[in-house]
């Protein structure tokens, strides 16, 4: 498990040059980062679910929400400090995605995608009528209990660092085999003895706790809950896009996607809505069409070949661990 | 519970219907959730818009030539981009079609602007009594127009050797284009077809109802709502399946209000989804 260890010492001197740099940034960059942080824990917890276990969603809303709220209406209505909010969201996502596992988990391919989405839309419209959750205008929080700025950096940095913790830890453990055994052949898992509806239970919960957490640090940042916000389509289909685009199934490939998606185009275009707009979805179709295993992949195989070449050797490079060719690639080869 | 409520229900549920049965036909036949439905929906009312404005049509008029516009549009995008991701994954169409509905709304907004449009029409406000009961003209309208295209729609795929084409595809594309069928072409006729019925249910939204370029979202998930109700493969399910979602709506507003209709919509097609996916209805026609 040699791949296991470098990645997890890669991932805590991140962490730590993270938490050495925070303190440094101007308020600005602060505020960038906490927001990428945690798009990476959005992107990566939809890649668990859904490149790892091939279980596609297009419902991250309902937990944003869930997290968000939870952790939101508990320091508005009740004296507990933000910790205990961040708790509570985790919590309350956790028993939401198991609740909604009951239902969903009879639903396969394109029907749990429309499930996940059907649910989410339900979410927000029972926020929007739920008066002591602040109705369609949501509730302002108490900004003297909130973290801000550092703190609240720190909190997306640990967030973040969880998912990614999580991302290696499926990546490489033999719950993370299964989990992309049942993607790639459900039928072929379970005669070898996978618990299949297990499995994929813990993918939603686990996926639903971490973007859960992310919901509560972006209630934090925006000091409010409202519907719009915390329940917005948007936040399902920015983790669909950063995760595909970076390449699904993946450990770094979210991490890819949340730069080129958030920084390179939704933050560099936010002036030009529809340039925005049309940039998005064609590189959404580019993608799907030109390499389905994203960016992230391309890197990969480019610099295989690269390296390939200088060793005078075609092929005979190792395969590195990110490039694996998912069962989807092969059956198109 | 009125017998308005109960008829306004049934009327707003043939729009829905005339909405879903496209997004029904495509999965039915290409086995593909096709999320720019509702962008065809709103395309349609949009192209209608052209013709009322600089034509001075009557949106009934504008109809046939949205239909056909859209369904131009469609063709060469399912035929030339969208087939070839059905084969690669699973998951290509569904993220494709997302990315092509996000273009199509940009482009909707250079072109159109995001304000609220509206298709004018001298039956858009109109209303009237029949038997007691108050009738809203447009939903009577769209209603009947509903039941001409499910009908004609039924008869095309159960009548016509292009129908028997589209079941066999449908059937098994595989052994469809082994016996000569051009299994390419039919997927592309089916999504131009798909792509009609969709504009003739956004001109008649049009009518009903303000549109802007982001309206296509909430179409699509009525849509959805109608396709899951109504299981997949069958027009008489569909037509049933929209009618169930009008009446269910309309029954939600009056009892609940109508900031609560949401929730008892989607919770419901949620639960039907999830616990009944072959739909409310068996399939009574084989597609």
């Amino acid at each position: 498990m040699k791949q296991k260890t470098g990645a997890a010492v890669a991932l805590l001197s991140a962490t730590t040059v993270a938490l050495l740099l925070g303190p440094r940034l101007d308020p600005g960059t602060q505020d960038l980062a906490t927001t990428l942080l945690v798009y990476l824990a959005i992107a990566q917890a939809w890649n668990i679910l859904s490149g790892f276990a091939g279980q596609v969603s297009l419902g991250a809303a309902t937990f944003v929400a869930a997290g968000g709220y939870a952790a939101g209406l508990a320091l508005a209505h009740t004296p507990v400090d933000w910790p205990a909010g961040v708790a509570l969201a985790v919590l309350v996502s956790c028993a939401i995605g198991a609740a909604l596992a009951v239902p969903l988990l009879r639903l396969r391919g394109d029907y749990f995608a429309i499930g996940t989405l059907a649910a989410s839309i339900a979410v927000q419209a029972l926020l929007t009528n739920w008066n002591w959750a602040g109705g369609a205008a949501g509730v302002t929080l108490p900004i003297d209990r909130i973290p801000t700025g550092t703190v609240l950096f720190e909190l997306a940095a640990f967030v973040a660092a969880t998912a990614m913790a999580l991302a290696v830890y499926v990546r490489y453990s033999a719950f993370g085999l299964r989990l992309t055994a049942i993607r790639d052949n459900e039928p072929a898992a379970a005669g070898l003895g996978v618990a299949v509806y297990r499995h994929r239970f813990a993918a939603l919960v686990l996926s639903s706790a971490l973007t859960g957490m992310a919901g509560a640090v972006t209630a934090y940042q925006y000091v409010a809950v409202s519907p719009g916000g915390m329940a917005s389509v948007n936040w399902s289909l920015n983790a669909v896009l950063m995760a595909l685009v970076g390449g699904a199934g993946s450990v770094l490939g979210p991490v890819l996607g949340v730069v080129v998606v958030y920084y390179g185009l939704t933050r560099q275009l936010e002036d030009f809505q529809v340039v925005s707009l049309v940039v998005e979805g064609v590189l959404l179709v580019l993608i799907v069409k030109f390499a389905p295993a994203g960016i992230w992949s391309l890197l990969t195989r480019a610099g295989r070949a690269i390296r390939g070449r200088l060793l005078g050797a075609p092929g005979s490079a190792p395969a590195t661990p990110e490039a694996e060719p998912t069962a989807r690639e092969i059956e198109v080869v | 519970m009125s017998a308005d409520v109960m008829v306004a229900g049934v009327l707003a549920g043939g729009l829905y219907a005339l909405i879903g049965l496209g997004i029904s036909l495509v999965f039915g036949v290409l086995k593909m959730m096709n999320l720019m439905h509702g962008e065809l929906v709103i395309g349609g009312a949009y192209l209608a818009s052209l013709l009322v404005g600089y034509a001075g049509f009557d949106p009934l008029l504008a109809l046939p030539f949205a239909m056909l516009g859209m369904a131009a549009l469609a063709y060469p995008v399912q035929r030339y981009l969208l087939t070839g991701l059905l084969r690669a994954s699973p998951n290509a169409p569904l993220v494709a079609t997302f990315g092509l509905s996000l273009v199509a709304q940009a482009v909707l907004q250079a072109v159109f602007g995001t304000h609220p449009k509206a298709l004018n029409a001298p039956y858009a406000d109109a209303g009237f009594t029949l038997a007691g009961v108050r009738i809203q003209a447009v939903y009577a309208i769209s209603f009947a127009l509903t039941i001409v295209l499910c009908g004609a729609t039924h008869l095309i795929l159960t009548r016509t050797r292009a129908g028997s084409a589209v079941r066999a595809s449908a059937a098994d594309p595989m052994t469809a284009s082994m016996l000569g069928l051009n299994v390419g072409r039919i997927y592309a006729l089916t999504m131009a077809g798909a792509a009609a019925l969709a504009a003739a249910g956004g001109v008649m939204t049009g009518v009903a109802q303000s549109f802007t370029p982001t309206s296509g979202l909430p179409l699509l998930l009525t849509g959805f709502a109608v396709m899951a109700l109504a299981g997949i493969g069958s027009v008489g399910g569909v037509l049933l399946g929209g009618i169930t979602l009008g009446v269910l709506q309309s029954i939600s507003t009056d009892l609940f209000g109508g900031g609560w209709r949401n929730f008892v919509v989607y919770t419901v097609f949620f639960l039907t989804l999830s616990f009944r996916p072959s739909g409310l209805f068996r399939r009574a026609v084989p597609a």
